[in-house]
Parts: C-alpha cells; structure tokens; sequence
C-alpha cells in the first residue's frame, strides 16, 4: 500500500518512515500488554491480600492431616489480621530460624495458655509446662515424632503468622475444609 | 422521549462505572507498590531521639531491602513487635544472627553490661535513646520476619505542619489525597478524548 500524501519524495525515505511507524506500533502494543499484565497481578496480589492465596505444603510434620508428599490448600489472613486466630487452627508461620521458609502448623496455645508437651516423645515420656509470654503462640506440628516446632524454637511472635488455612483443594479426595 | 432519557441514564451509568474502575485500579496500584516498594509511616516516640522526633515524623520505608535481606547494622527498621501484633516500632539494627552484641541493662541505675549472641535468624534492635526505649533489651532478639521495611527517608516538610495541631496534618494529607485524585480523573478524560480523536481520524482516512 503506497501512500501518496508524500508525493515525490521517493522509495528509500518511505522505508525509513514506515520502518519507524512500525517500531512505534510494536512498542505501543507492548506497552498495552505490559499494562495488561501490570494490572492482572495488582488484582491478584489484592485478592491474595484480602480473600484467600493458594499454598503447598509438604513434609512429615502434619500427618495425618496433610499429606507427606504435597497438598495444595488456600489460605486466608483476614482472620490473622483482625486477631481471631483460636487454638486448633492451622497456620502458616514464617519460621523463626530461617526468615526465609513458610511452615504450617497448628496452634495450640496463645498468650497466656499454660501449655504442656513432651519433649522428646520418642525416648522418654517426660513433660513439661510453660506460659506462653505475651504477644506469643504456640504451634506445634500433628505428627510430634518428626516435627520441629514450638518444642524446639519456643513460642513464636503473633506477628510471624502469614495466614490461617481454611480450605483443601488437593488431592481431590480431601478435598474441602478442614475439620478439626 | 423515554428513548433518550434511557440513553442519558445509560451513558451516565457508563460513565459512572468507568470511573469506578479507574478507581479500583489506581487504589490496587497504590496497595500493590505499599506492599512491595515503599510504605509511609508516622513515627512518634522518645525511643529514637535525637533521631527522630518525640512528637511525630514521616518517614518512608523500602520492602525491597528487607525482602532481599539486605538489612545490615546501623540501619533504622520498621518492626512488628513481638509483644503486640498490631503495633509497628521503629528501632535501629545492632547485631544480626551470630552477631556478639553488648549492651548496658539498666543504664540510668547501672553501668552493668550483659553480652549475648544473637541465635541464627534473628537481629538485634535497640532504640537510640537507650534511657527511654524497650527493645531487644526487654523482649530478646526479634525474628527476622517481623521486619517490616527499611526507613530511608525523613520527609522533613511535615515536621513543621505538625508541630501545629494534630487535626490540620490530617486534614493536610485528605486534602492532598483528594487533589491527587481529581487531577488524575482529569488526566483519565484528555486520554479518553485523545484515543476518541484518534479513532476518529482513522476512520475518517480511507476517504481522503
């Protein structure tokens, strides 16, 4: 398609120009994607925020209520945020050792329980009793033979707690909330 | 005559809904880059004078250092406290996991100093004024996660404002809040009528 307005000019200038016209449409069209793309992950860090994310988990220290190999369950920390997290639940907790890993486990305890629990359940039978310190939780994992929690680090700050989980999605025969 | 007013009705609901969404986009925007670039906070308090003032600062805050770890001592840091979920302090990193840290207990009765090490995954944070401040001297090391973000920048402008009363600052920044709206829904409608010209344009060029 040849355009006449430039009547005269000549083949080699309308190469450049519309080699330019079509870096300018190429460049608008990614700026429209980029855009596109910007605002999809803004709703979805929003819904993440407020509604509910999707996690898995894996590891020995929640059977039998979550699987060894991986369960995908959504999490939501409305209930975190307003402070109504109750003994029973299970959370996901940034862990105090290692800033970088999520673990979830349950809680059992909050300020100012007395909780009791046994120290090494595979050797000896031997308990102990501590008050939980203001501002703390403590959670402790549902297998206690191959877990490392509160019995190991002591209670953990309210604040480390990243959200309450509420729902399984898989595998699919789990599928559903979680049931104490 | 019903026609038209329908039209009206419809044309200003889609107006409405328009701006509703633009809305809910900037708003989205703005949460987004709160959460993961740089927040805004008011620190008051005499635990980090002369620092910072007893009566109230803004300061911003970066997320990205303290997501990337690179968080060192000597650097002011918005914490979650460990006594009280719900409230954010302002403290200065002393030591970090492994770190030898030294500290006087009681410096208005004593001069006794006690020596601890921070265990792995945790800092150490003491206020400024060490007369005046609880910190990792009352509650222990804090877990690195309970940070919160990086102070880099006192916006020093406020710091007059608020030494008037309370209620103007507030009224100040809705104030602000508002202009910055109206002036971004006036930039929304140039686009709009920019991109209505321009489709205009192109569909008027195959008859020239």
């Amino acid at each position: 398609m040849k355009c006449r307005r430039f009547g005269g000019k000549g083949e080699e200038d309308m190469g450049a120009l519309s080699k330019l016209s079509q870096w300018r449409t190429l460049a608008r069209e990614a700026a429209e994607r980029t855009a596109i793309l910007a605002k999809f992950l803004c709703i979805l860090h929003v819904t993440n925020t407020y509604i509910c994310t999707p996690t898995l988990v894996y590891g020995p220290s929640m059977l039998p209520t979550f699987n060894l190999t991986g369960d995908v369950l959504l999490v939501e920390n409305l209930t975190v945020r307003m402070g109504k997290v109750r003994p029973g639940d299970v959370v996901l907790v940034r862990s105090p050792e290692n800033p970088r890993k999520t673990v979830s486990k349950r809680i059992l305890g909050m300020e100012g329980d007395r909780v009791t629990f046994m120290i090494d359940p595979k050797n000896s039978n031997r308990c102990q009793s501590v008050v939980i310190p203001k501002g703390h939780v403590w959670i402790q994992g549902d297998n206690i033979y191959a877990s490392h929690d509160s019995r190991n680090f002591g209670p953990v700050p309210y604040g480390l707690i990243q959200g309450k989980v509420f729902f399984r999605v898989w595998p699919l025969n789990g599928f559903g909330s979680l049931r104490q | 005559m019903g026609v038209s007013n329908v039209k009206q009705w419809s044309r200003i609901v889609k107006e409405a809904l328009d701006r509703a969404f633009f809305t809910a986009k900037f708003l989205c925007l703005l949460h987004v880059s709160n959460t993961y670039l740089c927040t805004v906070a008011l620190a008051h308090g005499p635990s980090m004078l002369p620092t910072l003032n007893l009566s109230g600062d803004l300061i911003l805050a970066d997320r990205l250092s303290v997501r990337f770890g690179k968080v060192g001592p000597g650097d002011i840091v918005l914490v979650r406290s460990p006594q009280n979920p719900r409230k954010i302090i302002t403290k200065r990193v002393v030591g970090m996991g492994g770190d030898r840290v030294t500290f006087s207990v009681d410096p208005k009765d004593s001069r006794r100093c006690e020596t601890v090490v921070v265990p792995e995954g945790h800092v150490w944070i003491a206020g400024d004024n060490i007369y005046a401040s609880t910190d990792s001297r009352n509650f222990g090391a804090v877990p690195y996660g309970l940070l919160q973000g990086k102070v880099f920048w006192r916006v020093c402008l406020f710091h007059l404002l608020i030494s008037f009363h309370n209620t103007f600052f507030y009224r100040l920044l809705h104030f602000i809040l508002l202009w910055g709206y109206i002036k971004w829904n006036i930039i929304f409608d140039c686009l709009e009528n920019f991109r209505i010209e321009k489709d205009n344009i192109l569909n008027h060029m195959p008859r020239k």
